[in-house]
């Protein structure tokens, strides 16, 4: 009886055991894999990156180095959207990745503690000038590609040669209202709704940086800038004469667009293989929003990669090691050029399967002819959390375009802080 | 006699210390930890400096309207979807335990929205909400009722509250049943012995008798109504406007949009204490209410 008990006790302390160690164990298991992974050094090193599109494609490069080199490449998915927060807590953890990418500005500004110095990569001399990121003197960012946004058109309906600046823009939108037909729209995804557009007055500014640092200080009123008054009024003009952007998402824009419902919308390169799914029956481009008559399109880095440098010495190295290879070996810019359809940022490379927007970007960014991403400098969450607020006012609202150009101003100071 | 006390003991160390255990380390060391650095102007990321500001967060909360609107959305929202889903929780409660021949699929059916996740919830919603109703409005011409809900502050916020309680009323209804299932025959024969008809009978009978149900009912909804995020992000993302932004969310953002981890602490705090002190008089007040048999 009282063995019974007994063995009855011990088991469930055994299973009580079980339960916790088992707890325990999965942390232990995890720390230890990292531990190996920082002590074991050169055979392995991880890659975690925000480029949804090529996820398969790393994937399989990974395959491809370790067949080339030996080293194991381990690549973390991410769903995309909370990249930057997955990121920032694994580095914060010291359960970081080796190699990982970031949005050169504000985001590796705030990281800037965990950048490695990459200066001594063979390839630095031939990345295209002011692509590199830089911290304090020291390359630590190496650009993905260049992107470039502004109106991605459909070439049959609209002739850019006689839309030139903000008014002809707005006229055609009037236009082509009047033949029941949308001209121009936006749609609801906070970057689409409002922060790339807003770039276009903040890049058109003599010194953008330190316009927008002015304004984030209070010193600098936006009211009273043409270039903000005029893109107030494009807004109102889409308000106006083309749908509520915020009844439609990214994809629906693009497909509108695929099937000529819309004849342009506010997007970059980047939105090429949507429509990659979609026969299409005209000719499409990427020009420059004309706002007070701009020429340039915004072209700029997205993304970079950076290595972390708060791993140890000999997984650091192997994290610049692959990066030396993915820039100079021939696979490495296969990789780039065809898997990735990067636009090339280092000198030597070339791309001859770039899709047609992309091939715009290229043109605007070798005749000079481009805008900054004021975009890289906006504060730190300002895009979600305050000015994509404000365009959901706005477009469900009677608010004027003074109200309009009030809030955003008051938004950055309040982000600012 | 000793030695069964002794014996005793063992089991309740067996059983209390690896909860015990579990709770200290994922609520009660959190909880201090961010109750420190609530106290500091800091990003969040160990290589960054932390700069002490003393009470200055808590001091910032009190002029930061967007926290304070924030605060009154969360307070309407909370009232509103609580009194809703225990309504109805009740009401589904008191229908699935009468003889109804579909009372068991009945009980399936209403429980099933608990079962689907909150953002999952929230997605499906929205495009009902969103696209459906514009649809309908555009077929049958009612576009006073059938209009894009989430873009409209106050519509969006009764969007939200009709899918919370859609999600809840389910759940709460279990717990009502097994409240009404707990009474005993005698009590409800002797009642209807007695002449008390259905009314009577449910108020006179039945609620005094499930106030414990109440209790336990109450205190859930009002702390996860309070605490609601999952169906606030993916039903509203907390627009138009942020008028429909609720606690959790606005210290989401603060933290991990804004970088503020600091103010975000204290933000988070100060709601803690507002979820406990609220709740706590809610149990108080029922728990006074309870009857025994």
């Amino acid at each position: 009886m009282t063995l019974k008990k007994l063995m009855s006790l011990m088991f469930v302390t055994v299973l009580a055991a079980t339960t916790i160690l088992a707890g325990c164990g999965n942390n232990s298991s995890s720390s230890d894999s990292s531990n190996e992974k920082e002590g074991g050094g050169a055979g392995k090193i991880v890659i975690f990156q925000s480029k949804v599109e090529i996820t398969d494609q790393m994937e399989a490069l990974a395959k491809d180095y370790q067949a080339e080199t030996g080293v194991e490449v381990e690549v973390w998915g991410t769903t995309g959207d909370d990249y930057f927060t997955q990121v920032k807590t694994k580095l914060a953890n010291n359960q970081g990745p080796t190699v990982f990418s970031l949005a050169p500005g504000g985001e590796s500004d705030q990281m800037s503690a965990y950048l490695e110095d990459l200066s001594k990569l063979s390839f630095i001399d031939k990345i295209v000038e002011g692509m590199t990121d830089e911290k304090d003197g020291k390359v630590v960012g190496i650009p993905y590609t260049m992107e470039g946004f502004g109106l991605v058109y459909n070439k049959d309906v609209m002739d850019m040669s006689a839309i030139t600046d903000t008014d002809s823009l707005i006229g055609f939108m009037v236009d082509e209202k009047a033949k029941d037909k949308t001209a121009f729209g936006l749609s609801e995804e906070s970057y689409f709704l409002i922060g790339h557009i807003l770039n276009t007055p903040f890049a058109l500014q003599e010194k953008p940086e330190e316009f927008m640092n002015a304004v984030i200080a209070g010193e600098q009123t936006i009211t009273e800038v043409k270039e903000f008054q005029e893109f107030a009024k494009l807004y109102a003009a889409i308000r106006k004469n083309s749908y509520n952007p915020l009844e439609v998402n990214y994809d629906k824009a693009c497909g509108d667009l695929a099937t000529g419902k819309i004849d342009a919308i506010h997007q970059g390169n980047w939105s090429a293989s949507m429509f990659a799914d979609y026969d299409m029956e005209f000719e499409m481009s990427l020009a420059a929003l004309p706002l007070v008559g701009n020429d340039k399109l915004a072209v700029s880095v997205p993304t970079a990669w950076y290595v972390n440098s708060q791993a140890d010495e000999a997984e650091k190295q192997a994290g610049i090691a692959f990066l030396e290879w993915l820039y100079t070996s021939e696979t490495g810019e296969k990789y780039l050029m065809d898997e990735f359809g990067f636009i090339p940022v280092v000198e030597g490379m070339q791309n001859e399967n770039l899709d047609v927007l992309s091939q715009e970007v290229q043109k605007y960014a070798e005749a000079g002819n481009t805008l900054e991403w004021a975009t890289n400098y906006y504060p730190a969450g300002i895009v979600d959390v305050y000015l994509t607020p404000i365009a959901e006012k706005f477009f469900t609202t009677e608010m004027t375009e003074q109200e309009l150009l009030e809030e955003i101003q008051a938004a950055f100071v309040e982000a600012g802080k | 006699m000793k030695a069964r006390k002794k014996r005793d003991i063992g089991w309740y160390i067996l059983f209390t210390v690896p909860l015990l255990f579990i709770f200290v380390t994922v609520v009660i060391i959190p909880f201090i930890v961010g109750l420190f650095y609530s106290f500091f102007d800091w990003d969040g990321l160990p290589l960054n400096p932390k700069v002490f500001v003393g009470f200055d967060n808590y001091i910032k909360l009190f002029s930061d309207t967007r926290f304070g609107s924030t605060a009154i959305q969360t307070t309407i929202f909370t009232l509103i979807a609580v009194v809703l889903i225990n309504l109805l929780g009740l009401a589904f409660a008191l229908l699935v335990t009468t003889r109804l021949r579909t009372r068991n699929i009945g009980r399936t059916m209403l429980f099933m929205p608990y079962l689907i996740g909150g953002l999952i919830l929230g997605y499906i919603w929205k495009f009902i909400f969103g696209d459906a109703f514009g649809a309908i409005g555009e077929i049958t011409g009612q576009s006073g009722v059938f209009f894009n809900w989430l873009l409209d502050s106050k519509f969006a916020l009764l969007a939200l509250i009709i899918v919370s309680t859609w999600q809840m009323a389910g759940y709460i209804m279990i717990i009502y049943i097994t409240g009404i299932q707990a009474i005993p025959d005698e009590v409800i024969e002797a009642a209807s012995a007695d002449g008390a008809g259905f009314w009577q009978t449910l108020f006179k009978i039945k609620f005094p008798l499930l106030m414990p149900s109440f209790t336990i009912c109450l205190f859930m909804t009002l702390s996860n109504c309070f605490k609601i995020f999952d169906v606030n992000l993916s039903l509203t993302g907390g627009g138009p406007n942020n008028a429909t932004e609720m606690f959790a969310m606005n210290i989401y953002n603060e933290i991990f949009m804004l970088n503020n981890y600091g103010y975000g602490q204290a933000k988070a705090l100060i709601f803690f204490i507002a979820v406990a002190v609220i709740t706590l008089v809610q149990v108080s007040i029922t728990k006074k209410r309870e009857v025994s048999m």
